[in-house]
């Protein structure tokens, strides 16, 4: 129930939200967070039952005819992330209230929030993989609504829109991987297909559903070429950017890695696809971010870089790496989420978010400053913030990375020194030096709105001081689900003067000159402007704006509205398909014993042939119509040769009343019209000619085939005995078949009525518009 | 033999119901000139008694009239699914019909005669039954399509609708031909007895390809797709929902009945046809709806594309897909209608007002319209927690375990695509200010309640997913 009863009561919560909109904003922001706050106390009281691999499993039947149930686990890894979204959500969930104080549809906000955390409440403790896309998706649609909050800026309702094609694109890549993963593995539990890993490694499907589950969980975590919708995501109000976008969200993707690393993990494609996507996202982020100028943008192209270095750290697969990627995880959570924060607090006092105008804040803005500053020096890796702890950790995963450690180090070091740039422009420059530009604009926001940044900045704090407090209690368990073994986790501030240490010191100064020649960075950035189409972001675009056309295009080809050409289009199907099986197929013998033709039905096709002639060359629809009736007439007098007069009088009847209808109706057509061209009129030929062809082959075929049942005979040789009579003919139509013949009167009957029907309206009646 | 007779009628009672059905309907409207309350109530009641008929012959699977018509099981199943479809159509086009003109009271029972002919079609185990059943079932539509006749647009959708239609069955007809030339029956129970025999005959495998023809036309998949758009766009637009939930459904219940449980054409030339089929559906359906600019017209391409991911199922063939498509059924029969209801809320009485961009602002007017709305459309694209998804889901699984992971593949990329257009009339609907010109709905009560049961209907089943698939599921 532990699992269950949070993210039930949350999304009871959600549907309720929309009425705190009579509740003051910083009211309802702070009776909405005393419901995670309650639950990130009590998960905090689990975590004795989660050391050495402890969990607990809560099972119920969903769907048990395909065998999906309900199944959420409780272990490390799960309660790491679980205690991440209750806490740094109840944190959010004070600071939105501070931030959308006033604002009108500050209810549906709560409500979008509060399903955005059951969601991903669900994702972290899922155990059945189907569950776990199914909060997926949900959370890809929690993030589409608040990044579209502000639903008159034509920018937001884009970028939301963008993020969600993105995520949403990856998240059923992600159900292809996952029912792959299903065949190979036997089962959609996690719990489960741990103890088959070996099976699904060697299966043939193993490769396609990993290529598909690393897309989905790349999109969302926005790693190189996907990341371009997390700085567009920055349209969202600030305390969505810092509760989806850097501290929960977009670690879906990260969780769902390090969750089936124990399945996946160990294999070359593995260690290889995400070494190289992750170091490539680390880099590329870091090279983005460096230009901006944008407080919400440096930070989004820096949370871009942290998570490539997550992916890296769990793609390197040791203990060392999952070691690192677990206190990383924590530590960006921390420093991040606060700087977002931070910036939205900026923004909202201050009224800009361009780093530029900003300077001298602090004197303003204490609380926030404080904030500020203890999240940059952990995001710099400054001792003693756990910042530094994570970073270390970082460096010697890498030194020990099974192969190309001097790569990844090098690449590590560029990164990081952007990110202490990133620190000091973001978390520093705003609050010092001269006095603000409006200082009597800027002022310090309320206890809301500096409450939650300050209090993640102090974690990190408190936790770099003291970093045994979560190492063996919430680390290592974690540490252990990734790696499915037991791994020692003491986590130490100082561990004397080494090449990691001298690694980290080499960082910080090469970030501080980089935020001292920032200037310079800028303008050559800006000169090395990449064309954007090569960028995946312009390639995106391109392809969203080109879509529409290529459709249109395409609609005009095959949709044009002619009735003729669909008949046409109809044809060509029929006789490529039949003509190909009729070609394909063997023993296709036509049957050519046709007994004697007499006389009268050589005629009779003659004329039938002469009369179809006469229907394409007419030049009057009642030439047609008459010759059309010819051909009808004649079939009956072929019927009649063939000794079938039931069917010939049918016949007769049938063609009498289709030519009377035909006349009635071309009564009110217009005369022929123009005729289509020469080249049109022999396609249109050769269509109709091989249609003909292929029905009259089948249909020659057709009458060879000898059927067991010959129920000629039993007729003959019941007539006289059983009906008394001695025309066979006659006693099938009157007889054993009377009910037939009834029916068929009937419907001509009715038929004939409605032809007379038709005709009496016809005059009293005035014309169709 | 009088003992036979009555039991064969007591299991064939949901059909033989909406016979009578519809025959006082017809004698109602015939007697009074009144307005149209007591056909609907009648209609409406009537519907319900069949459908309470539907479920209580359930047990009773088996064949009646001398092994020519399918009882309980299966057939109550698709009973059930069509005359939901019909009862929500009723409620919702009751307001409607009236706005645009169409208050006829042959309304009412054309529709329940379209809905006897769905379920004698998905019931029949004589070919020949199977064929009147389609027959009975279309020729109805044909004049519903065209029931506002004055309407120039409804007037061209039903005529191409009718001669296309005819065209078409006239593949059927000639395909049972072929099949009775060569086997010397129509039971379809007889000839699944030698079907291995009969799969290596040309002549059979033909005839089984031209019924696939009438089929596939039925069902709106590509290339005998053409007439979907327009008729979907000109028709009214409760007839058009009737016609791509209800029709498309029987067209479905009755290939799977026919190809998949019965005849079992696993992993024959007509696999490959059907998966040809199905992937020109996906694609053509999927790209050609990104341009659309009316809603009717978008979703007629957006339910060729549902055929095709349909169609998958029907390759795959077996039991999982067959519960998985008539699952994809319910859920898309719920979406739909609801979907063209909302848009039939807003339509203009002259038959305008549909285009995408008249739902501008929609939320602003009616926020739960497009709330629900909205959630129709993530349950097209297959988004879970509702009904749409588990029907991709289904599906796809069925595939994969049999051994067409590719069809899967190109299921998943096209859902992607199809994610463009059916976002967008979220956008327009929760993001874009109102037009000028400003529509407000009209439902009626009877609208608000069917349309709030499809929505339930998604919603529940799309998260408790078992309802609906413990009666789907074994039926063969």
């Amino acid at each position: 129930m532990e699992s269950l009863l949070p993210i039930l009561l949350i999304l009871i919560a959600a549907a309720f939200a929309p009425l705190l909109q009579r509740v003051p904003g910083r009211v309802a922001g702070w009776g909405l967070a005393l419901l995670p706050g309650a639950f990130f106390i009590h998960f905090l009281t689990l975590l004795p039952a989660v050391q050495n691999g402890g969990e607990r499993l809560f099972t119920l039947p969903w769907i048990p005819t395909l065998g999906i149930s309900l199944s959420f686990r409780f272990e490390g890894l799960s309660l790491l992330f679980a205690l991440l979204v209750l806490g740094v959500g109840a944190l959010v969930l004070v600071y939105a209230g501070g931030y959308l104080a006033g604002h009108a549809r500050r209810g549906r906000f709560f409500s979008f929030m509060l399903l955005f955390m059951a969601s991903m409440l669900g994702v972290v403790l899922a155990d059945n993989l189907l569950l776990l896309f199914v909060f997926w998706e949900m959370t890809s649609i929690a993030s589409y609504l608040l990044i579209g909050f502000y639903t008159d800026k034509e920018k937001s309702r884009r970028s939301a829109l963008q993020a969600l094609l993105v995520t949403g694109f990856g998240g059923l890549a992600l159900l292809a991987g996952i029912i792959l993963t299903g065949v190979a593995g036997g089962s959609y539990d996690i719990a489960a297909l741990l103890s088959s890993e070996e099976a699904l490694r060697t299966h043939g499907l193993y490769l396609p559903a990993l290529l598909l589950i690393l897309l989905g969980a790349f999109t969302k975590s926005a790693q190189v070429p996907f990341h371009f919708w997390l700085p567009g995501a920055m349209a969202a109000p600030a305390p969505v950017s810092a509760y989806l976008h850097s501290a929960t969200m977009v670690k879906a993707g990260v969780y769902l890695l390090a969750r089936l690393n124990p399945v996946f993990g160990g294999t070359e494609e593995w260690h290889y696809l995400l070494t190289l996507a992750g170091g490539a996202t680390m880099v590329i982020g870091a090279f983005l971010a460096a230009p901006q100028t944008d407080l919400k943008r440096l930070l989004a192209y820096s949370t871009v870089s942290a998570l490539g270095m997550l992916v890296m750290l769990i793609g390197l697969s040791t203990d060392l790496a999952a070691k690192a990627a677990m206190v990383f995880l924590v530590v960006h959570s921390l420093y991040k989420g606060a700087l977002f924060m931070v910036a939205g607090v900026i923004d909202h006092q201050a009224g800009s978010r361009d780093v530029r105008e900003l300077h001298g804040l602090a004197r303003v803005m204490p609380f926030t400053a404080a904030a500020a500053f203890l999240a940059a020096l952990s995001m710099t890796g400054f001792p003693p913030l756990l910042g530094f702890i994570g970073k270390e950790l970082m460096y010697e995963a890498k030194m020990q990375a099974p192969s190309a450690s001097v790569f990844l180090l090098v690449a590590g070091v560029l990164a990081n020194a952007v990110n202490i740039a990133v620190a000091l422009i973001v978390g520093m420059r705003p609050f010092v030096g001269r006095k603000p530009v409006r200082p009597g604009r800027a002022h310090e926001g309320p206890v809301s709105l500096w409450l939650g940044p300050l209090l993640l900045g102090l974690g990190g704090l408190v936790f770099g001081l003291f970093p045994s407090l979560i190492g063996r209690t919430l680390i290592e368990p974690a540490v252990q689900s990734v790696r499915a073994e037991h791994v020692d986790v003491a986590l130490k501030l100082w561990h004397g003067i080494n090449p990691v240490l001298m690694l980290s010191l080499l960082t910080i100064v090469v970030g501080v000159l980089m935020f001292l020649l920032r200037l310079r960075a800028r303008r050559v950035a800006a000169e090395l402007r990449v064309p954007e189409l090569l960028l995946p972001g312009g390639l995106y675009r391109r392809v969203v704006d080109a879509l529409p056309g290529a459709a249109g295009r395409m609609v005009r080809h095959v949709q044009s509205g002619y009735l003729r050409a669909y008949l046409f289009t109809i044809l060509v199907v029929f006789i490529l398909l039949a003509g190909y099986t009729f070609l394909k197929l063997p023993g296709w013998p036509i049957d050519t014993g046709f007994g004697d033709v007499s006389f009268y039905s050589v005629g009779l096709v003659v004329l039938m042939i002469a009369a179809t002639i006469m229907v394409l060359v007419a030049r009057t629809r009642l030439v047609a119509i008459a010759a059309l009736g010819v051909i009808g007439f004649g079939i009956a007098a072929i019927y009649v040769i063939y000794s079938a007069p039931d069917l010939a009088i049918t016949q007769i009847l049938v063609e009498t009343l289709t030519v009377l209808i035909f006349l009635f109706v071309i009564r009110h057509l217009p005369r022929f019209g123009v005729r289509s061209s020469v080249p049109t009129q022999l396609r249109d030929a050769v269509v109709a000619v091989f249609s003909g062809i292929v029905v009259t082959l089948y249909s020659l075929k057709a009458s060879g085939v000898q059927l067991d049942t010959a129920i000629s005979t039993f007729f003959a040789e019941n007539s006289l005995p059983a009906a008394f009579g001695r025309n066979v003919v006659n006693v099938i139509l009157v007889d054993f078949r009377a009910m037939d013949t009834l029916g068929e009167v009937t419907v001509l009957a009715v038929a004939a009525i409605g032809v007379y029907a038709m005709m009496k309206l016809r005059r009293g009646n005035g014309r169709v518009s | 033999m009088m003992e036979q007779l009555l039991t064969d009628s007591l299991n064939t009672a949901p059909i033989t119901g909406m016979v009578i059905l519809s025959l006082i309907v017809v004698m109602i409207n015939a007697l009074k000139k009144e307005p149209l309350a007591t056909e609907y109530w009648v209609s409406l009641v009537g519907i319900v008694i069949n459908i309470g008929l539907a479920v209580w012959v359930f047990p009773e699977r088996g064949t009646a009239f001398s092994g020519s018509v399918m009882t309980g099981g299966y057939a109550s199943v698709t009973a059930i699914i069509f005359l939901t479809a019909a009862a929500l159509t009723i409620m919702l086009a009751r307001v409607y019909i009236d706005k645009i003109g169409a208050n006829f009271g042959e309304f009412f029972h054309l529709i329940l005669f379209v809905t006897t002919g769905m379920m004698s079609f998905a019931a029949g185990l004589d070919l020949l039954v199977t064929f009147v059943g389609l027959e009975l079932m279309s020729i109805p539509l044909y004049v519903l399509a065209g029931i506002t006749r004055r309407n120039l647009k409804a007037t061209e959708a039903a005529l191409k609708y009718f001669l296309l239609g005819a065209f078409s069955t006239g593949f059927f007809v000639y395909g049972i031909g072929l099949i009775y030339g060569m086997t010397g029956t129509t039971k379809i129970l007889d000839i699944a007895q030698n079907i291995n025999a009969y799969s290596s005959e040309p002549l059979f495998m033909v005839g089984a390809g031209l019924m696939l023809v009438g089929f596939a036309f039925k069902v709106g998949a590509v290339p005998f797709h053409m007439w979907v758009p327009d008729v979907y766009e000109g028709s009214p637009t409760m007839v058009s929902a009737f016609m791509s939930t209800g029709v498309k459904a029987a067209a479905f219940s009755a290939l799977l009945l026919v190809f998949t449980a019965t005849f079992d054409f696993m992993h024959s030339s007509i696999n490959t046809v059907v998966a040809v089929l199905s992937v020109a559906s996906m694609v053509i359906g999927n790209i050609v709806a990104l341009s659309q600019k009316n809603f009717k017209r978008m979703l007629a391409y957006s339910s060729i594309a549902h055929a095709g991911y349909m169609l998958i199922g029907i390759t795959a063939g077996g039991g999982v897909s067959i519960a998985g498509v008539l699952f994809y059924l319910v859920a898309y029969m719920l979406t739909n209608l609801g979907a063209f209801g909302i848009a039939s809320f807003i339509e203009n009485s002259d038959q305008t007002g549909t285009d995408i961009d008249d739902f501008r602002g929609l939320y602003q007017r009616h926020p739960a319209l497009a709330v629900i709305l909205g959630v129709f459309m993530f349950s097209l694209i297959g988004l879970p927690p509702f009904a749409g998804f588990f029907g991709k889901y289904y599906i796809f699984v069925a595939a994969i375990e049999n051994g067409y992971t590719w069809l899967t593949i190109v299921g998943v990329i096209t859902s992607m695509i199809s994610v463009y257009y059916y976002l967008r009339v979220v956008v327009v609907m929760f993001f874009q200010p109102e037009g000028e010109q400003v529509q407000t709905a009209r439902f009626g009560r009877e609208g608000a309640f069917a349309l709030a049961v499809a929505a339930a209907g998604v919603l529940l089943i799309g998260v408790f997913p078992s309802v609906v698939l413990d009666w789907v599921s074994a039926l063969f």
